[in-house]
């Protein structure tokens, strides 16, 4: 045979040897590929939108929280805390032995630096805002204790510090930072969790490596944890049938493939709601939304099991409570009624329409964009355009990507156009964060709701300390919100995570942007 | 000849000049990279301290002359997304690009090299005609199709290769296939018309009356001569591989400049756009002016055009 | 369209590429696509919009569960696929074409003003060529998808911007060669003005090159849209685009494999036949077109 031959011969013979799929990662190592890594740096004081995945692995927080989101003395650096009669002075009782990644110990001065850091100028995390006009004053009496003085009573405190919202809580080394600095450590992160900072490569990979033995985890099962970022879900899917990733993120739609070929997969129920709104006008809500029918007809026209079924493959429940983040029902006693839930009545729906006078229809800008986690963006969108459609609005897509159609929620330039967000679930706190950002008037332009009597409950729930007092309050802010028809809630939607068939058990829990990946390594 | 290379140098320097100002202001027409990194109840002062933290309150004059007076010395500004040095990010990424690029057109000519010269060879017949098809049709299939079906089935089903990231050898396989299917047609047909030029020629008629084997005369002194265009051509098309790698890169999870332009413009990530573009066009014009060189060197007229 | 005969030209021209045989497949498909894109309404049995969940990811016909209602099946929106296949000829094939007329359009008056004036013309021209080639087509259509969304008039604009730039320099070549021929000094002496050399003698001339170029661009930019679409740079949805319609069927490749492939299979027949025909043509019009 020719030259040519024979070197095609011995490239292909070169590739199946170098190619056979890596042996099962050795048991010694835990590889996930996710479809985004969202603000992705590794500094907890830049992450603008709460996501933990990689982070809860090196870093501990101050108070921890059991999977499904309770407060939990076992899980965080703090084992014991205790508030102040008049709940304005918090005493957070430190582990001791707890050594950061560089060997030096954590002490109170370190919690104190990563809070005041959390909420410095430079910080861009979700709840600096308000903890910089809570907090008056952080004292570190002993090495073991640290005191949150606040300037009004609160009950927030423990769990905005904690693993259940975002990323304030994670406790940072104040001499490896004030020593390196912050471009330094936002290269080299080192924190007190079970898992060290190996590298980075931006829009690739984070490696790390497990420490020797951790205060929780104790011996870390996986000797190295790699997260990859992966955005295209076929590739996801054959790297985890390769066995080159033990954990991938899944649309809803390849679950059952998945099954079938004995892969397990699990959800996260209700990971998060799908809600659509309204973008406000300057000065509120605009002709014709701001009439109450035009919103509830809006809300009647959309079959919602249908939804359910088709777009999210069947692993979603139709919602009922605008901005109703169903984690946090139980915990202040709301129940969810059937005559709460939006029937499917396109008839009803025009009839309101015609009440409002509006039999002639009317125009109705939607936004289509796709988001992290909701890959089914753009069919949402076209689907509700289309319900709409059918009772007489005449739905305009109008396709866009998150930060456009952010720029016009906010600067409030297309008033009754429709946007929409996959809001993760949360327990009651972070509800009530996201009511003060999303349906507060005076949090301006983030709002979408726009209402004198929710705007009076908001402000009584962030200075009550009272829970049945505050539980009332949130109960009442629900079934106005419902009764109001302020949003178009839509769908919960269940959350795949598909494993490898050797990975044992797992549960990847119910708070808010974190898989607890830690558990996985404890053996 | 050197006033020639100088001149040219000159003029991409120009041309890359026109190209920083175009581009800057097309960065910042994409938007505000505020709304991506700042969280949902950023409050007005949050907004304004965080521009001027990162510099965007400046006037646009200042700020265009800082990222060119900085861009020259090769200090492409931070990520505001990644918050590092875009150099950094450029460090890490490039040689991934170059890499595949490279793997991309060594798969390119082992495709285009059998078939351009089977179809020279055999110029008229089915095979020539089947050769012609089999290289088009790289260029007639959406890239990222051909790449998602590559990892369904080569990399998935039949787990033959991996399916994403640069780790082995092995993963540039898939990639680089995609990629490289791409410009095959361009280097086939070059390939082939050189070579039926030169068999056709007095030189490769003369080596046959003196006996020299058939097969001698295509693979050895037709096929030498039939490079010359491939290879200046070459140049060019590597470039057109690095930048229009994009979606290869995504679909395997390449870690290379495509993906980072990517996230770049979908987080308004200014210094990143603005470096990316750049450096294509400096490897664009690089290579550019090269294969100019090349071919000023072949033909003397072409040094002095008017 | 002739050639003016000139000796050296004749003598340097391969003797073997001349008359080939005339490419009638190639020529039907793109014919039978171009009927399809006109009498779209006439052929498609469904409105391409009309959209019900109930009916998605339907198998086509010869499945079970398939329907004569949608021969080819429906999408993940449960529309018919075949008439946003007939229907997205026309968009597809309007930005190819609309694209690449623009852009050839352009880069012929700049190439063949560039070449005609030469000097400091010229090098400016060029220069702006040479900025312009350099930018990534895909990278641009991206930052206007992202700055003033994505739409039809969006990827035509972001992609004749950058390819009007290959014509400039192809034609400017040959207006460069043209001009040094001895019939343009003669058409100077005899008194000729610039308009008229340009557009008498030298268009003609580069005539040939246009038709080879834009032929072989129609398939290229369709498959660029495909592209973008699949970024999510492209014709946006509702609309029917063969690019978007694959992009959309891509996490369905095993599962709803119609989907992507019939559209994916129109691409290819339509790109391929066009890029078979521009080869022919380059073979017969001006084989010395070889690195196109």
């Amino acid at each position: 045979m020719n030259t040519t031959s024979r070197i095609i011969w011995l490239s292909l013979l070169v590739l199946v040897v170098t190619a056979s799929p890596v042996a099962a990662q050795g048991k010694s190592d835990l590889t996930i590929a996710l479809s985004s890594f969202s603000a992705e740096t590794v500094d907890p004081a830049l992450q603008g939108h709460n996501v933990k995945y990689y982070l809860s692995l090196m870093f501990d927080y101050l108070v921890g929280v059991t999977p499904d989101g309770q407060p939990s003395q076992q899980g965080g650096l703090a084992n014991r805390w205790e508030n102040s009669a008049d709940h304005k002075r918090w005493t957070f009782h430190l582990r001791k032995g707890v050594k950061f990644h560089d060997g030096t110990d954590m002490t109170s001065d370190d919690v104190k630096f990563s809070l005041q850091r959390a909420m410095s100028k430079r910080s861009t995390t979700g709840y600096a805002g308000p903890l910089r006009t809570l907090i008056a004053d952080i004292e570190t009496p002993a090495p073991d204790r640290v005191v949150i003085v606040t300037k009004d009573p609160t009950l927030i405190i423990p769990t905005y510090l904690s693993r259940s919202l975002s990323t304030e809580g994670m406790v940072l080394p104040k001499k490896y930072i004030e020593a390196n600095g912050d471009d330094v450590f936002a290269r080299k992160p080192i924190g007190t969790g079970p898992y060290k900072f190996v590298e980075q490569v931006v829009g690739s990979h984070i490696k790390m490596t497990a420490v020797d033995s951790h205060w929780r985890i104790g011996v870390p099962k996986y000797k190295n944890v790699t997260f990859k970022l992966v955005p295209e879900e076929t590739t996801r899917i054959a790297l985890l049938r390769r066995g080159e990733v033990d954990v991938a993120d899944v649309s809803r739609e390849r679950v059952k493939e998945l099954e079938k070929d004995g892969f397990p997969v699990h959800m996260r129920k209700e990971e998060a709601i799908i809600h659509a709104w309204w973008i406000l006008g300057p000065e509120g809500r605009t002709p014709p939304t701001n009439d109450k029918r035009v919103r509830e007809a809006l809300n009647l026209a959309i079959d919602r099991n249908e939804v359910a079924q088709s777009i999210f493959g069947g692993y979603a429940e139709p919602a009922a409570i605008p901005m109703g983040l169903s984690w946090s029902f139980k915990e202040v006693g709301f129940k969810l009624t059937p005559d709460m839930a939006y029937a499917y009545d396109p008839a009803r729906a025009k009839k309101l329409l015609a009440d409002a006078g509006l039999s002639g229809g009317f125009s109705l800008d939607v936004y289509a964009f796709q988001l992290p986690g909701f890959a089914e963006g753009k069919a949402f969108a076209e689907a509700i355009a289309g319900y709409w459609e059918k009772i007489g609005v005449k739905s305009k897509l109008i396709p866009v990507d998150y930060p456009a159609f952010r720029k016009m929620w906010v600067d409030r330039k297309a008033p009754g156009a429709v946007g929409y967000y996959n809001i993760a679930n949360r327990d009651w706190i972070g509800t009530y964060a996201l009511l003060e950002k999303q349906g507060y008037t005076p949090s301006k332009l983030n709002d979408t709701v726009n209402d004198p009597e929710i705007d009076g409950m908001i402000a009584q729930v962030m200075r009550q300390t009272d829970r049945d007092k505050i539980n009332a309050l949130m109960r009442n802010i629900f079934t106005r919100l419902r009764s109001e028809h302020h949003g178009l809630p839509v769908v919960y939607v269940h959350s795949p995570y598909a494993a490898s068939k050797t990975l044992g058990k797992w549960n990847p829990g119910s708070v808010m942007y974190d898989l607890f990946l830690d558990e996985l390594a404890r053996k | 000849m050197v006033r020639f290379v100088l001149f040219r140098l000159l003029q991409s320097l120009i041309a890359l000049a026109i190209l920083s100002v175009v581009v800057f202001v097309l960065a910042r027409a994409t938007g505000d990279p505020l709304h991506m990194i700042l969280p949902m109840n950023a409050s007005a002062e949050d907004y304004a301290n965080a521009r001027a933290y990162l510099g965007l309150d400046r006037p646009y004059l200042q700020q265009y002359l800082s990222f060119v007076g900085r861009a020259v010395t090769g200090d492409f500004g931070t990520s505001i997304r990644a918050r590092r040095p875009v150099s950094e990010l450029l460090r890490e990424r490039l040689p991934n690009s170059l890499r595949l690029a490279t793997f991309a057109m060594g798969v390119s000519l082992a495709i285009a090299f059998p078939l351009g010269v089977m179809a020279a060879v055999r110029k008229g017949t089915g095979v020539d005609r089947a050769a012609q098809i089999v290289a088009v049709l790289g260029q007639s299939l959406p890239t990222f199709w051909v790449a998602i079906v590559l990892v369904e089935f080569v990399a998935g089903r039949l787990q033959w290769l991996p399916a994403g990231g640069a780790d082995s050898l092995a993963s540039y396989v898939l990639p680089g296939f995609t990629l490289g299917w791409f410009v095959v047609a361009g280097m086939m047909r070059l390939l082939r018309s050189g070579m039926l030029e030169v068999l056709d020629s007095e030189y490769v008629k003369l080596a046959r009356l003196k006996g020299v084997a058939e097969r001698k005369v295509v693979w050895v002194h037709a096929l030498k001569n039939a490079l010359i265009p491939v290879v200046t051509f070459a140049g060019i098309y590597f470039a057109v591989l690095v930048t229009t790698a994009i979606v290869v890169e995504t679909v395997f999870a390449w870690p290379g400049l495509g993906r980072l332009a990517y996230d770049g413009i979908t987080s308004r990530d200014f210094p990143v756009i603005q470096a990316v573009v750049l450096v294509t066009a400096i490897l664009v014009a690089a290579v550019n002016l090269c294969v100019d060189c090349v071919y000023a060197l072949i033909d003397p007229r072409i040094r002095y055009a008017r | 369209m002739s050639i003016i005969a000139v000796p050296e030209l004749e003598a340097q021209a391969p003797v073997s590429a001349r008359r080939q045989r005339l490419p009638v497949v190639s020529l039907g498909i793109v014919a039978i696509f171009v009927l399809v894109a006109l009498l779209a309404p006439l052929l498609a049995p469904a409105d391409p919009y009309d959209q019900s969940l109930r009916l998605r990811f339907r198998p086509p016909v010869w499945e079970e569960r398939g329907s004569w209602a949608y021969p080819l099946g429906t999408d993940r929106l449960g529309r018919d696929l075949l008439s946003r296949i007939i229907y997205g000829a026309r968009v597809s094939l309007a930005a190819g074409v609309v694209t690449v007329l623009i852009s050839s359009a352009f880069g012929a008056a700049v190439g063949l003003v560039a070449g005609y004036y030469g000097g400091r013309t010229d090098a400016v021209l060029m220069r702006v060529t040479d900025a312009t080639l350099s930018f990534p087509v895909i990278l641009l259509a991206l930052i206007l998808a992202v700055t003033v969304g994505p739409s039809f008039t969006n990827v035509v604009i972001a992609i004749a911007v950058i390819l009007w730039a290959r014509y400039a320099r192809v034609i400017r070549g040959q207006v460069l060669t043209l001009m040094t021929l001895d019939f343009i000094a003669q058409a100077r002496i005899a008194g000729a003005g610039a308009w008229r050399i340009i557009t008498r003698h030298l268009l003609p001339n580069t005539l040939n090159t246009l038709v080879v170029l834009i032929t072989l661009q129609v398939g290229y930019v369709i498959i660029v849209e495909a592209s973008l679409s699949f970024l999510g740079a492209g014709i946006p949805p509702p609309t029917p685009a063969w690019g978007s319609m694959i992009a959309e069927g891509r996490d369905f490749v095993t599962s709803a494999w119609w989907v992507s492939f019939f559209p994916g299979l129109a691409i290819l027949l339509v790109v391929l036949a066009f890029n078979l025909l521009g080869d022919w043509l380059r073979d017969t019009l001006d084989p010395k077109l070889r690195q196109l």
